[in-house]
């Protein structure tokens, strides 16, 4: 006697798990734009890797002992590989009751589920495709009582972000603790009209302030990434999105215990584009395109833009140099002349802190006048999120080596390189810097002199230009307050030749960060 | 042919307007020239086209997203 009639049931039961929510259910998800949890699953993952676990949970209906059917439940999660690297992935299945939590003994994903369990216990990365509004109060019902929020607490998806890469994919509308899930990640991306994140829908928002708003204005994407910044990235299609999770993956370690995968490198480290020569303008006023410039400096086609539309006074990406995984963080002068306001230093602080934890050494492209400066700055708390700012570089234990292109003042500046430590700075000779900016600062420093003056304008112009002659950075040098003065030019080489030396430091350092003191 | 607003990414004031209307322009030419944070900040076309209106004059202040230049394309 085998058990064939065991397996046939196997079978069975893994075809009604493959039928998710019902074909009318599957034609609903299909016709607003979006994947089934399957169909996403097989689009992000390496062909034939997903390996699934629990297909056959869900709630069974019986005849007379006999099985008639099972709906499944409604979260999809296993192993799987994505560049040949094991991830855990799991999913909001939006066919099955909106994708609302599962009263089941084990959580099967969501916080606190098993697949936050192998990202943990395997050490390996962690892909949410969220597509759910997380409970319902249907549950209160079904259990006879209501239950303390966080009975399937963060504590677990707390944890991962100090240990292994942790991704989230907004698939389709996230409320609640699918939301919150989604914001407890590394990097996370939202598709274009198809998907919308907040902490509460519009129902709640029209009980609770009277407001009408369809979901799409209330976090869809031009919320949700351009103003707030709560996700970071934006595809225009599910396809770019996973596109953009692989890439993602690609600079990150499988965990904290091990270095970023340094591949190799076919474009020359000692490359010296000789547009950088002349790609700071002579006149101080105008400014010019930073993201041409990283683009002259790090490996051809090696940048990968974290928040592209968020705090966009300043461009966070990482890439490669020499083939090694770095952390870009360059000032746009385009943008309020690169001005630290508050939704930089937040962008600033998330991408040190994010670089700091998988060991991937931190470059400086600096050209900040200082903290963004004005009423509404004052009261959006810019200082208090500058000072931030400062605080999490000074915490980094990873090389920083800080380029300094053109302004370099104020606390801004000071968050940009360490000035006492190892960290290398250097500038080019388009670089100034000081404590405060000449223009404002000889105004306040010689308010009196000025006033007294028979032309205060002349006097103060004439005070401008003899404290100019000072701000050459030639000058800097010599006195070794900053390491060199390099040649444009030179910019690729030196760079990847101390962070090709800092890869001792980086590998005899692995391990989780810990964390202490109080962030400002 | 479509018409295209040219918008400031940033707030400031109108420093120089470089086009003048029915100018043929280029994508990525500048249209206008706004001062912001002491730093002349381009106002770009983001595709070819002929300058059909302009929104602002030289001098005026102008808010994040303000549309200043129109073009058809």
């Amino acid at each position: 006697m085998s058990w064939q009639a065991e397996a046939d049931e196997i079978a069975r039961r893994r075809a009604f798990a493959d039928q998710l929510g019902g074909p009318e259910m599957v034609a609903r998800q299909h016709d607003a734009g979006r994947m089934t949890i399957r169909e996403r699953v097989a689009g992000l993952v390496d062909q034939g890797s997903f390996q699934e676990v629990g297909r056959l949970t869900g709630s069974a209906k019986y005849a007379d002992g006999v099985l008639q059917s099972v709906t499944p439940a409604p979260y999809v999660m296993g192993l799987a590989r994505i560049d040949g690297r094991d991830v855990a992935i799991g999913g909001e299945d939006f066919t099955v009751r909106g994708g609302t939590s599962w009263g089941s003994s084990r959580r099967k994903g969501g916080q606190g589920g098993l697949v936050e369990d192998l990202a943990h216990n395997y050490r390996i990365p962690l892909v949410n495709l969220i597509d759910g509004s997380g409970g319902s109060v249907t549950s209160a019902e079904r259990r006879g009582y209501s239950v303390l929020p966080g009975i399937h607490g963060f504590e677990q998806s707390v944890r991962l972000l100090g240990e292994v890469p942790v991704v989230s994919g907004v698939m389709g509308t996230a409320a609640g603790g699918p939301a919150g899930r989604a914001i407890l990640s590394h990097f996370t991306v939202m598709v274009k009209n198809t998907s919308q994140v907040f902490a509460a829908g519009p129902p709640v928002v029209k009980r609770s302030l009277g407001q009408q708003i369809t979901k799409e204005d209330l976090g869809g994407s031009k919320v949700a990434v351009d103003l707030a910044g709560t996700i970071d990235n934006v595809a225009e299609t599910e396809q770019a999105a996973f596109g953009q999770i692989r890439r993602f993956l690609s600079y990150m370690p499988q965990n904290v215990w091990e270095l970023p995968p340094t591949i190799a490198c076919s474009d020359p480290a000692d490359r010296a584009d000789e547009e950088l020569l002349s790609i700071v303008p002579r006149e101080r006023r105008k400014p010019y395109n930073m993201r041409r410039l990283m683009s002259l400096v790090a490996d051809k086609d090696s940048l990968f833009e974290i928040q592209p539309r968020f705090g966009r006074a300043l461009i966070t990406s990482l890439g490669r140099m020499d083939g090694q995984v770095v952390g870009i963080i360059a000032n746009n002068p385009m943008i309020y002349g690169g001005a630290m306001d508050g939704a930089a230093a937040r962008k600033q602080i998330h991408f040190i802190d994010l670089c700091d934890c998988f060991h991937i050494p931190i470059v400086f492209l600096v050209d900040v006048p200082g903290f963004m400066v004005g009423l509404q700055a004052e009261q959006a708390a810019t200082l208090r999120d500058g000072m931030r700012a400062v605080h999490a570089a000074m915490q980094a234990t990873v090389p920083i080596l800080t380029v300094i292109i053109r302004k370099c003042y104020g606390m801004a500046g000071m968050a940009t390189c360490d000035k006492n430590g190892l960290d290398l700075k250097v500038g080019w000779p388009s670089a100034e810097w000081g404590s405060l900016p000449i223009e404002g600062g000889v105004a306040a420093a010689f308010r009196r002199e000025i006033e007294r003056s028979p032309d205060p304008a002349a006097r103060e112009k004439e005070l401008e230009a003899e404290l100019r002659e000072y701000a050459s950075p030639f000058r800097t040098a010599e006195a070794f307050a900053i390491e060199d003065i390099i040649d444009p030019r030179e910019t690729r080489a030196f760079l990847c030749r101390f962070l090709n030396a800092a890869r001792g430091r980086l590998a005899t350092s692995l391990g989780p960060k810990p964390k202490y003191g109080v962030r400002p | 042919m479509a018409k295209l607003a040219a918008k400031s990414e940033v707030s400031g004031s109108v420093w120089k307007i470089e086009v003048t209307l029915g100018q043929k322009v280029a994508e990525g030419d500048t249209l206008v020239l706004i001062e912001s944070m002491k730093m002349e900040i381009p106002v770009i076309a983001e595709q070819a086209g002929a300058v059909a209106s302009i929104l602002v004059a030289e001098g005026d202040a102008i808010t994040e997203g303000q549309s200043v230049v129109t073009l058809e394309t």
